[in-house]
């Protein structure tokens, strides 16, 4: 049933999208909600985008837009689009081409080149817009009227952070290695450069041995096992760049009969590298708390569409920015082992509570 | 040339961590070295051993379900294996599709299933047994050593006393003259083929003792590296040529040289590269004295 009906959704929404286009062209940019922002509260439309929903950090995503729907009294329309690009614009297109007066998006671009279709439709469509994660360097959001902001995380401050708390459970004394993520990619890069400014803060603490492990679990297994015969009882601890690679090093430490021993750090707060903080086996993972994107993007889009924040007067710092991210250690992994929401967060006031730096 | 350049290479504990790690990879190689005696080449390796993991964690004890089935769901994921392999075979023989497309064929579908028994939760092993195999040694080898060194033995018998082992050889170095001398060609090809489909089913259940999960991904490279392995060791893939053993050797040379690039702290950045040069020129150092004969590449 699907199939037949696609071309003619398809047909429908390239047509309404050229009409659109024509339309804002004749206005001369005066067409659509644009930064006006007069929506009813319950005329507003939200919509939360993730790749899927068997992601256990996308779905939390979505149950964290969710609750904030809840809070003004609307529902959320969930969309996944399987981690397939093509899908993705799909979705955004179909969306497009129907009202678009109200429409609140918050969007995960599958790809950095991805943002840039996405962006220019909904300005076009005057439809309002929160990414995150992934944008090329070049697109801004202060350059659009209705993309009002992209938020991602400091590789570099989280790489950092689980740099400073290895050194701290290893006693600021004694030999590490590393293992990295797919070497070409930004997240690895600047997670690996944070290592090196903490190794820079703590002199005591030496690098023994650098390896990639391309985020596999299977690989980190395998390099951690090389790794661990070949500097032997030197090895104090294991930093990683993801926590996929750090569960891949818990298993060659117990194979190698050094579980306990060796202090293993991550990156992402998977629910397994969570639980392994707790129990103590994992020293430190970070997280960018998935339930607190997937309802701020909407919680902003909201504020913005019924005119309790305008577009215009918001600083370039809240329009791209870092947002804050958690140190998981043993102390409080309680709290993120059960996903929840501050409905706080979510107030007008406070939807900016969390920049922590503009993204130049 | 790694002794020379790092003490570390030379020393016992090292040695012994090249051949467990050399296990997974033994096992797999042992499966496709069949498929390439009788000139065929084998992709599906990949697949099959994401399908077998996901089974074998979902049917020991878990936390996903219920169900501590122990040595049983090994057999079953085993046997998963064997059928993935049948597929392949039957692909082959009665479909006529050529090796290559039926086993990257098969190969997807076992990721596909692997995909749908995944369903989005990681299944985590808790059965003591299939952990202990990856942590507990019995003459200072993991038992997973054993269990692959058990493999090459069997491998070994099949190829060298069983009829099937035999025709594999035959078939690989002039099908036509076989099947002229009246032997039935086309249900050796499918055994083949299920033999090494339950050699990948058992190396995607030693992956899973190895890291204590079910991943779909827990063949991803396998197939690669097993041909580079059995064609290093000197298995053509022209088929009639090579063996079990032959493949065992060239297993551990691969383990050596990812092993020794890492041991000498060559850059992680160099070593993609370095790997490859140094598989393409010892194949080409391998296959030159056949060269003469063979005329043709392929």
């Amino acid at each position: 049933m699907k199939i037949t009906t696609r071309p003619t959704v398809v047909l429908l929404s390239l047509s309404l999208a050229a009409a659109l286009t024509g339309c804002s062209e004749q206005a001369a940019g005066g067409g659509g909600s644009a930064d006006a922002g007069g929506c009813q509260p319950a005329d507003v439309k939200l919509v939360g985008q993730v790749r899927n929903e068997s992601n256990p950090y996308e779905a939390s995503w979505l149950t964290g837009g969710d609750e904030f729907a809840k809070t003004v009294g609307l529902t959320q329309q969930r969309l996944t689009y399987g981690g397939d690009s093509t899908k993705q614009q799909e979705q955004i297109s179909q969306l497009l081409a129907g009202d678009t007066k109200c429409l609140v998006m918050n969007v995960l671009p599958n790809g950095d080149s991805d943002t840039a279709p996405i962006v220019k439709g909904a300005d076009t469509a005057g439809a309002f817009l929160v990414t995150q994660w992934n944008k090329p360097a070049d697109l801004k959001p202060a350059d659009y009227k209705t993309w009002i902001s992209h938020i991602t995380y400091n590789g570099v401050e989280s790489g950092r952070q689980i740099g400073d708390a290895l050194a701290t459970a290893i006693g600021g004394q004694g030999g590490i290695i590393a293992l990295q993520g797919v070497l070409d990619t930004a997240a690895a890069k600047d997670r690996f450069a944070g290592l090196q400014e903490s190794l820079t803060k703590n002199p005591g603490v030496e690098l023994l041995d650098q390896q990639t492990a391309n985020f596999s679990r299977a690989e980190a297994r395998t390099v951690t096992q090389t790794l661990l015969t070949k500097h032997g009882d030197k090895v104090k601890g294991i930093w990683t760049a993801n926590d996929d690679m750090a569960l891949g090093a818990l298993e060659a430490l117990q194979q190698a009969g050094r579980a306990g021993q060796v202090a293993v750090v991550g990156i992402d707060a998977v629910p397994d590298a969570v639980k392994a903080v707790q129990d103590g086996s994992m020293t430190a993972t970070v997280s960018s708390d998935g339930t607190w994107q997937g309802g701020i993007g909407l919680a902003i889009g909201f504020c913005v569409a019924t005119g309790k924040l305008a577009v215009k007067d918001l600083p370039a710092a809240n329009r791209a920015f870092f947002a804050e991210q958690f140190l998981v250690t043993k102390e409080n992994a309680a709290d993120f082992a059960q996903p929840k929401t501050n409905p706080s967060d979510f107030e007008c006031g406070n939807v900016f509570k969390r920049v922590a730096g503009a993204l130049t | 040339m790694f002794a020379v350049l790092s003490p570390r290479f030379r020393s016992i504990e090292n040695v012994q961590n090249m051949v467990d790690a050399a296990a997974v990879l033994a096992v797999v190689t042992c499966g496709i070295t069949f498929v390439l005696l009788m000139g065929s080449i084998d992709l599906s390796a990949a697949g099959v051993m994401g399908a077998s993991a996901l089974t074998v964690s979902l049917l020991v004890a878990n936390n996903r379900n219920d169900n501590d089935l122990g040595l049983l769901g090994i057999g079953v994921a085993v046997l998963l294996g064997c059928a993935f392999g049948c597929l392949s075979g039957l692909a082959l023989v009665l479909l006529k599709v050529p090796s290559f497309m039926a086993t990257l064929g098969v190969s997807a579908a076992g990721l596909g299933v692997a995909t749908l028994m995944f369903a989005g939760v990681q299944p985590n092993v808790s059965d003591a047994m299939l952990k202990g195999w990856a942590i507990e040694r019995f003459l200072g080898l993991s038992y997973l050593t054993w269990i692959a060194a058990t493999c090459i033995l069997v491998g070994w018998l099949l190829q060298r006393y069983t009829r099937l082992g035999r025709y594999a050889f035959a078939i690989g170095g002039a099908e036509e003259v076989l099947a002229l001398s009246g032997v039935r060609v086309k249900p050796y090809k499918v055994a083949v083929f299920a033999v090494a489909g339950a050699f990948y089913g058992l190396a995607g259940v030693m992956v899973t003792s190895q890291l204590g999960a079910g991943l779909v991904q827990a063949g991803s490279g396998y197939d690669f590296s097993a041909i580079t392995a059995a064609v290093v060791g000197g298995t053509l893939l022209t088929g009639g040529r090579g063996g079990v053993l032959h493949s065992a050797v060239g297993v551990l040379l691969v383990v050596v040289l990812t092993n020794g690039l890492v041991q000498i702290g060559v850059s992680p950045y160099w070593q993609g590269g370095v790997e490859g040069l140094i598989v393409v020129a010892a194949v080409a150092a391998a296959v030159i004295p056949q060269r003469r004969r063979n005329q043709v590449v392929k």
